[in-house]
């Protein structure tokens, strides 16, 4: 059956496209935070100031909407081929 | 070595044109002249070239294959030029089901009925489609649809794959920017803190080879020193 393999291999590739996103996604806040930090203290800071500062600005960020968002990449997909058998089978 | 590097590429880029070039739509600007069904024995080397048995049906090593005869508007440059011309083509319409290609058609009935209404008149249509003509392999490009134009000179805009090359293009970016995150983030630490790890055994190494050769002298038999 076309359609069962359909939803199976393409959640399985969607879940690896969604992983890679949000690994990156936090990779990228991270760093950002890292750089915000030694911006503003550029001798250091106190003692551990950097780790609570990042924990803090990456607890912010998971609790923010942008980590739902990856969520789209199963949706956009499966919006995108209902949209194709739409208009291809309608004539 | 740069030789062999430029002839890859140009390998990939033949190889990523053509299976472009086979498998996204294009527009022919045509007359359908009639519609027909003939029976299909496919070998090893066509078989690719066909789509599986229609979407609700089984699959059989013979089977009916819908085909729609034209008459062409020749054309250069991928469509986009018209000619003063006119060949033959011929579509096959067949399902493409739910994998691949990836048009979801299920509608081939459909759109052979459509043709054959075509083919009473002499109106042109513009008919998309994907895949090649391939005399010699007996190979048909798919039709997908058809629609009613005014002439054969309109200008057909490929939307689809106008904005398919753009996804493509901000994908492999995207891939690119994070597989330099994966490097800088993930890799490089490791390999720096590898190569410090490599360092220092070779410091220690040397370290214990100046030792060693420190002790050695010791044994070497002294400057010998002139006699008084």
């Amino acid at each position: 059956m076309g359609f069962i393999k359909l939803v199976i291999f393409g959640f399985i590739g969607l879940t690896v496209i969604y992983f890679s996103i949000a690994i990156y996604s936090r990779s990228v806040r991270k760093e950002r935070l890292e750089d915000e930090f030694d911006e503003k203290f550029p001798e250091g800071g106190a003692e551990g100031a950097r780790d609570t500062f990042i924990a803090e600005g990456m607890h912010a960020y998971n609790t923010s909407i942008r980590p739902k968002l990856i969520g789209l990449v199963y949706v956009v997909p499966t919006v995108v081929i209902a949209v194709i058998v739409y208009t291809i089978n309608t004539n | 070595m740069r030789r062999i590097k430029t002839i890859v590429r140009v390998i990939a880029l033949l190889v990523f044109g053509l299976f472009f070039h086979y498998v996204l739509p294009q527009h022919d600007i045509v007359k359908v002249t009639s519609t027909e069904i003939i029976r299909t024995d496919f070998s090893a080397l066509n078989r690719i070239f066909y789509a599986q048995a229609d979407s609700g049906a089984t699959e059989q090593p013979t089977r009916d294959l819908r085909l729609i005869n034209t008459q062409k508007q020749d054309t250069f440059l991928l469509g986009f030029i018209p000619r003063d011309s006119n060949g033959v083509m011929v579509y096959r319409n067949e399902d493409t089901g739910w994998i691949w290609p990836p048009y979801f058609k299920f509608d081939s009935a459909d759109l052979q009925a459509e043709a054959a209404n075509l083919a009473r008149g002499d109106e042109w249509v513009v008919v998309t489609h994907y895949g090649w003509r391939i005399r010699w392999a007996s190979v048909y490009p798919n039709a997908v649809g058809v629609r009613t134009v005014s002439g054969p000179d309109v200008t057909i805009i490929p939307w689809f794959n106008i904005f398919f090359f753009i996804f493509l293009m901000a994908g492999l970016l995207f891939v690119r920017a994070m597989w330099r995150q994966f490097r800088e983030r993930s890799v490089d630490p490791l390999l720096d803190a590898a190569g410090d790890q490599i360092d220092e055994v070779q410091a220690g190494v040397a370290e214990r080879k100046g030792r060693m050769s420190r002790w050695m002298d010791t044994w070497r038999s002294k400057k010998k020193t002139p006699p008084q």
